[in-house]
C-alpha cells in the first residue's frame, strides 16, 4: 500500500505519517522545504516523541522518503499508484496542492481514499471542488472518496538539525484518534491506527472546535493578557484556568443543544483536555497558538461560534465574549489591523458602531470586557472579576 | 534543561519561601533544578565552574553576588546578568544610571566624610542608606548636624538622599516579564499581612517611570521602591531580584519567565552570560500597552 502525504510538518509527521507507517503503508512526503526533503531522504527515518507529562514514548517512522513540491513528475507518479492520499499544508494552501492531486487521480489505477487533515469544515468537499478544476469534464472524480479530518493530537514542536543526519524529532501528545467522514471514503479502505470513521463529520468538527479549540484558545490569549510564555503556565494560573472550563462547557451546551449530549460530552472530557494544556513536554507558547487571531476571531469560529452556539442552547456565554476580548488584545498587541478584518471587532471595540451578528449578541459582553483590560486592567486585578459578571449558573 | 538557583537556605533570616515553590514547578516542568546556598556551603574557588545552563541570582548576600561575579567569569548564564545585579547592589552606579535616564530620584549626595552632610540639613532633612544595603536595613533619616556625628560611613561611602515625606504608605513597583505589579506596605512591615501589603493601580506616570528603569538596567525582572510625596513620585531604590511579595501568582509567574530563558538559552537564541542585556525570554520585552 502506498501513501502519498503533502505537508511534511508537524501534524503531516507527527499524527498522520505516524499512523499510516503503522497500518503499513509504504509513506512518501510532498514537501515546498527542499532542506527538509534532502534530510528525509538522507536520513531514511524520523522520530515521533509522545509525551503526556508523565511518561514519554518514542517512535520511529523508517523508509519516509519526501518529493519536491516542484518535482512534478515524479510526484503524479506516486500519486497514480497511491491508495491513500493526505494533505497537512493548511487550509490556505490547499489551492496549490489541488492541482498536483488532480494529475495523480488523472491516472489513478485504483479509487483512491484522500484526506484533508486541515482546520476547516468543509475540508473534503473544498478539496474534491479545488481537484474537480483541474480534471476534464465528465472525469469520474465519484470513484475517490475526499473527507477532512479532525485530529486529536496536539504535535508542538519539531526538533533537530535540517542539515544534519540525525534524524528530526517531533514532539506531540498522545491522543492519536482523527476522526474522517466514513460515506464520503471508498470502502475498504484498511485499519489505520486512530482512524475512526463518522457518519456526521460537522458535528465531530464542531466537538473540537467549541471544547479544546476553544479552550486553548481562552489559556493563550487570556495567558497572553496576564503575560505568561507558556500554555502549561497559563493553564495554571487559577482564573485562566476557571475562564477555560467556562469557556469550553459554554461550547459543550452549545454541542449539547445542537448534536445531543452525547456527542457533547461531559465534565470529565473537559478535565481531560485541561490536563493536556499543562503537558510542559509540549513546551507549548502562548504566542504560537494565539497566533492568527483574526481568522480565530471569526464568527463560526471557536469563540464566537461557540458562545452563538451556546445561545442557542439557552446558555448566556461569559467565558467565550471575554476570551474574545482577550483576542483582541493579542491582535492589536500584535499590530494587527483588526478592524478592517474583523467588522465585529470594530463594533465591539467602539460603541459607536451598531451592533450586529455576534455583536448583536455578546456586543456588550466583549466591549466591556475589552474596554476594562484595555483602559481599567491591571494585572493585579482579577479579570474575572472586572468583567462585571456573576457565571450564571444555568450551565453548572 | 539544568537551572542552578542561588537561594538563602531555609532558615536565614533572609530566606524567601518563593524560590522553593518555584523550583518545584520548574521540577514539575521537566527541568533539573538545584538550590545553592552560597551562605551555608563551604566552596573551593578552583572547583566553582559552571553546570547549570542558567543561573537565577535570588540571594541578597555579598557571597552570592561575588560567587555569581565568579560564574559569570568562566561564561554562566545568569538571570539577571552579573553586571547588572552588581549594579543595582551600589546604589551609588545605580542611581545615577536612574538619573541618566531621566528617572525621577530625590537629589542624592556621596561622602566619605558623614560631616559634610552638615550644611545640606539648612534644606530639610536627609535619608541616609547604607550604599550596598538591602531590606532598609541601617536606613536613617537625619534632621540634625548633631545626628551625623554618631554616622560611620558602609564601607567608607556616605550615602545620603533628600528626604521626601511619604503620602501614605511606601510604594513597590515589581516587573516580571513586562508586567508590572504596584504593592502598598507598611514600612517597616512587620507582619506577614503586612509584608504582603495591599495591589494598587499604577498611574500612566509610574508605569512610564518603571518602563525606562527597566530600560535603562536592560532587565526586565526587578523592584522599584518608590516614595510618592505631594503626588510627586521618587524612585529611591531598585532591586535586580526582589521577593515580590504581593504579586498574584508570584512563583508561577517566575518559573514561566525562567523556564523560558532557559529554553532560549539551552537553544541558542538568547544569553544571559553579560552582556549587559538581561532580558532573557521575552518574546514581550517591557513595553506600555495601551493604557497601562
Amino acid at each position: 500500500m502506498r501513501a502519498v502525504i503533502f505537508g511534511a510538518g508537524r501534524i503531516g509527521c507527527g499524527l498522520v505519517g505516524l499512523a499510516l507507517d503503522r497500518a503499513g503503508y509504504d509513506v512518501t512526503f510532498v514537501t515546498r522545504n527542499p532542506a527538509l526533503v534532502s534530510q528525509f531522504n538522507a536520513v531514511g527515518s524520523y522520530r515521533v516523541r509522545l509525551v503526556d507529562g508523565q511518561s514519554s514514548e518514542e517512535h520511529v517512522v523508517s523508509g519516509a522518503r519526501a518529493l519536491f513540491t516542484g518535482d512534478d513528475l515524479a510526484v503524479r507518479r506516486m500519486l497514480e499508484t497511491a491508495d491513500l492520499v493526505a494533505t497537512a499544508v493548511g487550509a490556505s494552501r490547499l489551492p496549490q496542492v489541488a492541482p498536483a492531486i488532480a494529475a495523480g487521480l488523472r491516472r489513478a489505477r485504483r479509487p483512491t481514499s484522500v484526506i484533508a487533515f486541515e482546520n476547516l469544515i468543509d475540508a473534503g468537499p473544498a478539496l474534491s471542488s479545488l481537484v474537480a478544476k483541474d480534471l476534464p469534464a465528465g472525469f469520474p472524480l465519484g470513484q475517490h472518496g475526499f473527507s477532512g479530518a479532525v485530529v486529536t493530537r496536539a504535535v508542538s514542536r519539531r526538533l533537530g538539525d535540517l542539515h544534519s543526519l540525525a534524524p528530526l524529532t517531533f514532539i506531540g501528545d498522545p491522543p492519536g484518534t482523527f476522526y474522517v467522514h466514513g460515506p464520503s471514503l471508498p470502502e475498504g479502505l484498511p485499519a489505520v491506527p486512530g482512524l475512526v470513521q463518522v457518519e456526521n463529520f460537522e458535528a465531530c468538527f464542531n466537538r473540537k472546535l467549541y471544547t479544546f479549540s476553544a479552550g486553548h484558545a481562552t489559556t493563550a490569549y487570556l495567558g497572553y493578557v496576564k503575560g505568561y510564555r507558556y500554555i502549561h503556565a497559563a493553564i495554571r494560573d487559577p482564573e485562566i484556568r476557571a475562564a477555560a472550563h467556562d469557556a469550553m462547557r459554554e461550547g459543550q451546551c452549545g454541542l449539547a443543544a445542537r448534536y445531543g449530549p452525547a456527542l457533547a460530552g461531559d465534565e470529565r472530557d473537559l478535565d481531560a483536555i485541561v490536563r493536556r494544556f499543562e503537558n510542559p513536554a509540549l513546551s507549548d507558547p502562548v504566542d504560537r497558538v494565539a497566533r492568527d487571531p483574526v481568522r480565530k476571531l471569526g464568527s463560526s469560529e471557536r469563540l464566537a461560534g461557540a458562545a452563538r452556539l451556546a445561545a442557542v442552547g439557552g446558555i448566556v456565554p461569559v467565558a467565550l465574549p471575554m476570551a474574545a476580548a482577550a483576542a483582541l488584545c493579542f491582535a492589536v498587541g500584535a499590530g494587527g489591523e483588526v478592524a478592517a478584518s474583523l467588522p465585529w471587532a470594530a463594533e465591539a471595540t467602539d460603541s459607536d458602531q451598531p451592533g450586529s451578528g455576534f455583536t448583536k449578541l455578546f456586543g456588550a459582553d466583549v466591549r466591556s470586557a475589552w474596554q476594562e483590560m484595555q483602559v481599567d486592567w491591571r494585572p493585579d486585578t482579577p479579570i474575572v472579576h472586572l468583567h462585571g459578571h456573576e457565571t450564571p449558573g444555568g450551565y453548572r | 534543561m539544568r537551572i542552578g538557583l542561588l537561594t538563602m537556605a531555609s532558615g536565614s533570616t533572609r530566606f524567601s519561601p518563593l524560590m522553593p515553590e518555584v523550583a518545584d514547578l520548574l521540577k514539575s516542568w521537566g527541568a533539573e533544578v538545584s538550590q545553592i546556598h552560597p551562605d551555608e556551603d563551604l566552596a573551593e574557588l578552583v572547583k566553582v565552574e559552571v553546570r547549570h545552563d542558567l543561573y537565577v541570582l535570588k540571594a541578597g548576600s555579598e557571597l552570592a553576588l561575588s560567587l555569581a561575579g565568579a560564574l559569570h567569569s568562566a561564561g554562566a548564564n545568569i538571570l539577571n546578568p552579573y553586571p547588572t545585579a552588581a549594579i543595582c547592589r551600589d546604589k551609588v552606579v545605580a542611581t545615577r544610571i536612574l538619573q541618566s535616564a531621566g528617572v525621577p530620584v530625590p537629589e542624592t549626595y556621596v561622602t566619605a566624610r558623614p560631616e559634610r552632610l552638615a550644611p545640606l540639613l539648612d534644606h530639610g532633612p536627609l535619608v541616609v542608606k547604607p550604599h550596598r544595603g538591602t531590606q532598609g536595613n541601617g536606613v536613617r533619616i537625619a534632621w540634625d548636624a548633631d545626628q551625623l556625628d554618631e554616622m560611620t560611613p558602609s564601607g567608607g561611602v556616605v550615602f545620603a538622599q533628600r528626604y521626601h515625606r511619604p503620602d501614605g504608605r511606601d510604594r513597590k513597583i515589581y516587573c516580571i516579564g513586562g508586567q508590572l505589579f504596584g504593592v502598598k506596605r507598611i514600612w517597616p512591615a512587620r507582619t506577614y499581612e503586612e509584608k504582603v501589603g495591599e495591589p494598587f493601580a499604577l498611574s500612566d506616570e509610574l508605569r512610564a517611570i518603571t518602563i525606562r528603569c527597566g530600560e535603562a538596567f536592560g532587565i526586565d525582572v526587578f523592584g522599584l521602591d518608590i516614595i510618592l510625596s505631594d503626588d510627586r513620585p521618587f524612585v529611591v531604590d531598585i532591586s535586580s531580584f526582589p521577593g515580590f511579595k504581593g504579586v498574584p501568582e508570584v512563583a508561577l509567574r517566575l518559573a514561566d519567565y525562567i523556564y523560558a530563558a532557559a529554553e532560549q538559552v539551552v537553544a541558542g537564541t538568547a544569553t544571559l552570560a553579560g552582556n549587559g542585556r538581561g532580558r532573557a525570554a521575552p518574546s514581550e520585552p517591557v513595553q506600555e500597552r495601551p493604557g497601562q
